[in-house]
């Protein structure tokens, strides 16, 4: 039922910071501040591009060796989409706070977790570029992920879209995918046991929630009620949060 | 005639005034790049500047038992990286988990999945990375773990859990009451006719898997799980007895230890997309080379990485996990096919384990 609940998101809602963006989808809620281009640390500057610092907080406790992946993770995505020749020497920070997570009734929850965190991985993607949208950080591409899981159902494997944490601990293999909008593979991770077959059908229905053909050409009037694929559609989604705060931003003209 | 004909890449070689090492410090992308792409009239080879091809991966040598220490070690070498891994089991008492539940054997038929939660629930499998100072210059005394090493772990810790590599059952002590004659006619009484007295969990075996790098020379996940693997295969539990009188677990090197039950054959491979242009901004990128088994040298040039964990055991590939990162080189048409380089590295790191 997780993914039946559509993405929410908010741009600018941090005042002091150059640009920040809160987003909440299938349990998940992420706020994230953008600055930038800022002056680097003398270890961190880069002569010839920009340095993209990306911290994960986690909702409780301080970040371990799991938040330090997750980071690692975005950090070199984030370097992909983002024009960083352009700031040379200096220091683009993205800083995710999680302030919420689903739960899992069915496990103690520790805070050193085994699993990687999956489901969570597009939550903080998506926030990370709204927030650097928001910032007006000059960038390639934008980008959207989103989580599948393979799950086994009476049988046969059933692929759920934005899977719950019930699900990932019963899931085969569990998968996340970013494509940026020209359609290009940015990011692939995928846990559990699966075969390239698989792997194909999960790459399909992820690349159709992050990069589905706009159905009319720039229509204002998407056919929303086509939702036949299952799961949002996330190019949609980023495109249509921007030009409303576009609007309400020039409203006053 | 070669060096006048030459109209794109100049030929290198003659006209530098530097030595190789030199030039590779000084500007190591068209160091990298002027190896793979040789002129065209000249009849050398693609080749890196380790002297490999670029689907090349260094061969692997796997010594186990090493330690006496450890109840189960392995020394992994693979180029210049080196790294030696040591499995140590040490006795957790169930009463000092905090939470533990003892299961009751009606409640869930399926043994083996309720001994895969245990490991995960109480922290069973403890892996560390150390990335030693001296092993690679970048890597500096007293300072924190480094985020390559936190990734590292990280990586290990979640690849060992959902591989299911190591069997729970195995690291649990048990303990079979023996019911005093007069207990029985209590019991009796109660009206439950247990003929058998059920095992009870007394202990686990916590396993510490310490990894540490001698050397480091690109690469480190791939040689880092083979350590792991050759570790955990070679370790032997001492055999263990709870004792009842005097409520703790009794280790005897009288009777043989237990050699692990490790389950698959999983193998990591690594590569590294080296692109033509290092400014990646361009619509064109121009071509690229992936490189298998990345040197030092060649990650701090590539952004993309790929490793993909495969287990040929079965008549059909399985993967256990794909990692794809910093990059868009890698389509779908590129993995599928890096999974069939994985399985020629699968054949290669088993036949090295023995």
């Amino acid at each position: 039922m997780t993914a039946s609940t559509l993405p929410e998101a908010a741009l600018g809602v941090l005042p002091r910071a150059d640009g920040s963006a809160k987003y909440s989808h299938a349990g998940y809620t992420v706020t994230a501040s953008v600055n930038g281009p800022i002056e680097a640390q003398r270890r961190d500057e880069h002569p010839y591009e920009a340095h993209v610092d990306v911290i994960v907080r986690p909702a409780a406790g301080v970040g371990g060796t799991r938040e330090r992946h997750l980071e690692s993770i975005l950090q070199s995505s984030l370097t992909q989409i983002i024009l960083v020749k352009n700031f040379p020497r200096s220091l683009i920070q993205v800083v995710l706070q999680v302030e919420d997570t689903p739960e899992n009734d069915y496990v103690n929850t520790k805070l050193v977790q085994a699993s990687l965190n999956f489901a969570i991985m597009p939550a903080l993607f998506q926030t990370s570029v709204l927030a650097l949208l928001s910032a007006g950080v000059p960038m390639r591409a934008t980008a959207a992920a989103t989580a599948v899981a393979v799950v086994p159902e009476d049988g046969a494997k059933k692929i759920v879209v934005d899977p719950s944490p019930r699900q990932i601990e019963i899931a085969q293999s569990v998968h996340v995918l970013a494509f940026t909008s020209q359609e290009e593979l940015l990011l692939a991770e995928s846990e559990g046991d699966f075969t390239v077959k698989e792997w194909d059908d999960v790459y399909e229905t992820a690349q159709k929630i992050c990069c589905r053909p706009a159905s009319t050409k720039e229509g204002m009037e998407m056919v929303l009620d086509e939702e036949d694929a299952g799961g949002p559609d996330m190019r949609h989604f980023l495109r249509s949060t921007l030009e409303s705060k576009v609007t309400a931003d020039l409203h006053w003209k | 005639m070669a060096t006048t004909s030459s109209t794109g890449a100049p030929a290198a070689a003659p006209s530098l005034t530097f030595t190789r090492p030199v030039f590779a410090k000084l500007s190591p992308h068209p160091y990298l790049l002027l190896s793979l792409s040789p002129d065209e009239s000249s009849s050398t080879r693609s080749r890196r500047t380790n002297g490999r091809a670029p689907h090349e991966a260094r061969p692997i040598q796997i010594n186990t038992g090493s330690l006496s220490q450890a109840h189960g070690s392995a020394l992994v070498r693979t180029g210049d990286t080196t790294v030696i891994c040591g499995v140590r089991g040490e006795l957790l008492p169930v009463t000092s988990i905090p939470q533990f539940r003892p299961t009751p054997s009606y409640e869930n038929a399926d043994d083996e999945e309720k001994a895969r939660k245990e490991l995960k629930e109480y922290d069973l499998l403890v892996p560390n990375i150390e990335l030693a100072t001296g092993c690679a210059p970048q890597f500096l005394p007293g300072v924190p773990p480094t985020t390559l090493a936190q990734t590292l772990s990280t990586r290990v810790y979640s690849l060992l859990h959902s591989s299911g590599l190591v069997d729970g059952r195995d690291l649990r002590v048990k303990y079979r009451p023996v019911r005093p004659p007069q207990d029985t006619e209590a019991m009796e009484e109660d009206g439950q006719e247990e003929e058998e007295e059920e095992e009870e969990v007394k202990a686990f075996w916590v396993l510490y898997i310490d990894l540490l790098f001698v050397s480091f020379d690109g690469n480190p996940f791939d040689a880092a799980w083979a350590a792991v693997l050759a570790a955990l295969r070679d370790t032997v539990l001492p055999a263990a007895k709870w004792d009842a009188d005097r409520e703790m677990v009794i280790c005897t090197t009288k009777e043989k230890g237990k050699k692990l039950n490790i389950r698959g054959h999983p193998v990591p491979c690594s590569a590294a997309v080296f692109l033509e242009k290092a400014d990646q901004q361009h619509q064109d990128k121009g071509r690229h080379w992936i490189l298998l088994d990345p040197d030092r040298l060649e990650e701090t040039l590539c952004g993309e990485v790929i490793t993909v964990v495969v287990d040929c055991e079965g008549n059909e590939t399985r993967v256990r996990s794909l990692e794809k990162q910093g990059g868009t080189v890698l389509g779908r048409e590129l993995i599928r096919g890096f999974v069939g380089v994985a399985e020629g590295r699968w054949k290669e790191v088993v036949k090295a384990m023995g």
